[in-house]
């Protein structure tokens, strides 16, 4: 009998990947909604360079780790805001990010976007971080928001247009999807993950042929 | 005298890796065959052992890889990397609505939750006397759902496959006077892991991988795997073979294209796949229904959070179903608590502190599924080349489809609420909840229609039929009542695309006796469709 093997760590992050980014996928198939989530993109940089020296982040200089082999470094810092932000974990039983690789997951699953999806994606987050500029008049992009505006901001694109409530769920997806598939978080939320072998439950293999059955 | 040798475990599939391995098989082969049947689930898998014990040269070509049982982790994500199509990503066009669907030998039947409903007596009667299906009165179409049911293993949930997520539905129906009752489902000795969407490790679940296509396989069927069937061969009105391709199914690299010589072809590539293949291969499709009327059934997930400790996520998937509203009303539901990673990817999440209750909640959650029947309006088209072209699911919930899931889950609410919720989480794109059953119908107020429904409720399909329906009248329908399609002789469909309009009970089993029920047709016209 074969005995049990995972699907290799490339075609699970692709799969997860596909499932993160599929609304995203779908708006911008239509011309029009790409042209909307481009030309917002832009708008927001062009916005946000108007008032430049309120879209600069102390974040911009600091280097991104040797490890990301992906994200463009103004991503990986929005991610690393987002995961913050979301997960804020501290003082609770769950499993803290840091024993969870959820940036190097984030990272593996843009890895396995084809160009066009990646492409899109690049342009939604780079609208969702700099639109807090202006959106909200925060003046400061999403990276150097505080706790509470930044959890502020993500439930306002929660209820905004379908490109906002798009982001902020592909966002949140990427997220929270790279910290829950992680084995490592079930056992406080008491989720027994398999249990087959564990509970060494019997391999019955196949029914008999109803011909034998009925004998 | 023929040998009957019937696998214990496990089935001998041929698949891309054995033919990239074979050096006697070149880049194009040719095999000839009695029957082909274009799909190994819960249709195409009944075909060929209907077929194959009829003494017939069967060969199934499955789309999909071989995933042996015994390979399963009950890890959800690796699952639907592996057997789901499209990865658990095969979405309508404006991807808020996903097609779950396995794509692996055994199909469907590999990942479904077990769930068997028999299709009312007066769903049979209306199809046997309004439309004219004869084969489908229930004195006719009864016996072959009983020998389903047998093959099967189905019965009701005993008490012990009743996990604590359906007992809090009981307690909500009996305190709302809805009746109620445990699910049929097809298993032998359930070992209520909870993990059936992930696929059956230990062979309990009766998919067709350990029932009919061993069965079919000890009468002599032949089975592969990761073969891709683009088009059936039609000369002068009749089917004469199909084309395939096979690939690997982890690089995508295209090992062979194969040509298989038939007398019969059967397409069993489910409600989906079907039209596609017939659309690629341009049937002449008098009636122009084909991949129209498609019935999704969908459903929305409503969850609610107790006081007290459930592990709603333990035990059988699905417990009971509420059956009060089936006949009058047109809605299903179904106990069911999805795992982690599957949540996250399904239901809206708050962000930060509300997502971090929402998850500590976890063991205290319980879920209930409502399904609605619908118009049977969406489509599925093959848009572009043969080679180059692309599949086009087209479903957005009408005004009144949406008004009508929007009440199943305001209904799935108020039993959660009977039953002691504290809070009830709305299946919808924004973050939506109530904590009393007077907050219920504002909270749902805020999820409005807007343009096609467009990112409104969360709603998926596990069960698309009718999409090459069965039909009397030629311009009308797409198959005739023997399941052949019109004016290709040879070319059968055994699957849920025959089923002739939106029905209300999972289609599991009305699929099983249809494609029984085509087989038996196709033995009975040996003569005359076998030219060998």
């Amino acid at each position: 009998m074969p005995t049990a093997k995972e699907p290799s760590r490339d075609q699970s992050d692709q799969a997860a990947a596909r499932q993160v980014t599929a609304p995203l996928a779908a708006v911008t198939r239509r011309r029009f909604m790409k042209g909307v989530l481009l030309g917002s993109a832009g708008l927001a940089v062009a916005a946000g360079g108007t008032f430049a020296v309120l879209r600069r982040s102390p974040v911009d200089q600091q280097p991104v780790p040797e490890g990301i082999r992906h994200l463009s470094q103004s991503e990986y810092h929005l991610f690393r805001r987002a995961i913050d932000v979301l997960l804020p974990l501290a003082g609770s039983a769950l499993t803290p990010v840091a024993e969870v690789p959820v940036l190097a997951n984030i990272d593996a699953m843009i890895g396995t976007l084809p160009a066009h999806i990646r492409k899109d994606v690049a342009s939604g987050l780079m609208l969702f971080d700099n639109a807090a500029v202006v959106s909200g008049w925060h003046g400061r992009r999403f990276v150097d928001l505080d706790d509470a505006d930044a959890v502020a901001y993500f439930d306002r694109w929660s209820r905004g247009s379908v490109i906002q409530r798009t982001m902020n769920t592909v966002i949140k997806q990427f997220v929270y999807v790279s910290y829950w598939r992680d084995p490592k978080t079930w056992p406080p939320v008491e989720f027994d993950g398999p249990v087959s072998d564990r509970w060494g439950i019997a391999y019955l293999g196949n029914a008999p042929l109803p011909e034998e059955a009925d004998a | 005298m023929r040998a009957i040798n019937m696998p214990r475990d496990g089935l001998p599939v041929t698949t891309a890796r054995d033919m990239a391995r074979d050096e006697s098989i070149g880049q194009q082969f040719t095999l000839k065959t009695e029957v082909v049947i274009v799909g190994s689930g819960a249709g195409g898998a009944m075909t060929a052992y209907e077929l194959a014990k009829a003494g017939r040269q069967v060969l199934v070509l499955e789309a999909g890889r071989y995933h042996p049982s015994s390979l399963f982790t009950e890890h959800l994500g690796d699952t639907m990397t592996e057997v789901y199509r499209d990865q658990a990503t095969q979405f309508n066009t404006t991807a808020d609505v996903l097609f779950a669907e396995g794509a692996c030998v055994g199909g469907s039947t590999v990942i479904g939750a077990c769930v068997m409903q028999m299709p009312p007596d007066s769903l049979l009667r209306r199809w046997e006397t309004e439309l004219g299906l004869s084969n489908l009165a229930p004195a006719r179409f009864k016996p072959l759902l009983d020998e389903v049911g047998k093959e099967q293993y189905l019965h009701l949930n005993e008490a012990h496959e009743i996990n604590t997520t359906a007992h809090k539905v009981i307690q909500g129906c009996e305190r709302m006077g809805f009746s109620w009752k445990p699910v049929s489902r097809n298993v032998r000795q359930c070992a209520l892991t909870g993990h059936c969407l992930a696929g059956c490790p230990s062979d309990r679940k009766m998919s067709s991988l350990v029932t009919h296509l061993p069965w079919a396989v000890a009468h002599g069927a032949r089975l592969m795997a990761d073969t891709e069937v683009t088009r059936v061969l039609i000369s002068n009105g009749r089917a004469y073979g199909v084309e395939a391709v096979v690939r690997d199914p982890d690089t995508g690299r295209k090992i062979a294209d194969l040509r298989v010589e038939a007398d019969v072809v059967v397409a069993a590539g489910g409600a989906i796949q079907t039209p596609l293949l017939l659309q690629r291969s341009q049937i002449p499709d008098p009636s122009g229904q084909v991949g129209k009327n498609m019935a999704v059934q969908p459903f929305v997930q409503v969850l609610a959070r107790f006081k007290e400790e459930l592990h709603g996520f333990r035990g059988a998937l699905v417990g009971v179903e509420i059956d009060h509203f089936v006949e009058n009303e047109g809605y299903m539901f179904f106990s069911a608590l999805a795992e982690p990673e599957q949540l996250m990817i399904q239901g809206n999440q708050g962000a930060g502190a509300d997502h971090i209750r929402f998850m500590k909640s976890y063991k205290h959650l319980a879920g209930l599924n409502a399904f609605a029947i619908d118009e049977g309006r969406g489509e599925v088209t093959w848009k572009g080349g043969l080679e180059d072209g692309r599949k086009v699911i087209s479903w957005n919930p009408s005004r009144s489809e949406f008004e009508k899931l929007k009440h199943g889950a305001a209904l799935a609410a108020r039993v959660f609420f009977a039953a002691g919720a504290e809070e009830v989480f709305i299946p919808s794109f924004q973050q939506i909840s109530a904590t009393s059953v007077f907050d219920l119908d504002p909270a749902l107020d805020e999820i409005s229609y807007g343009v096609r429904g467009l990112y409104s409720l969360r709603i998926n399909s596990f069960s698309a039929h009718g999409t090459c329906r069965m039909g009397v009248d030629r311009y009308q329908a797409v198959a005739n009542a023997r399941g052949e399609v019109y004016d290709v002789k040879g070319l059968f469909i055994a699957d849920a695309s025959l089923i002739p309009e939106p029905m209300p009970s999972a289609p599991h089993w009305t699929v099983q006796a249809l494609a029984k029920q085509v087989a038996q047709g196709i033995n009975q016209r040996s003569r005359e469709l076998f030219l060998s």
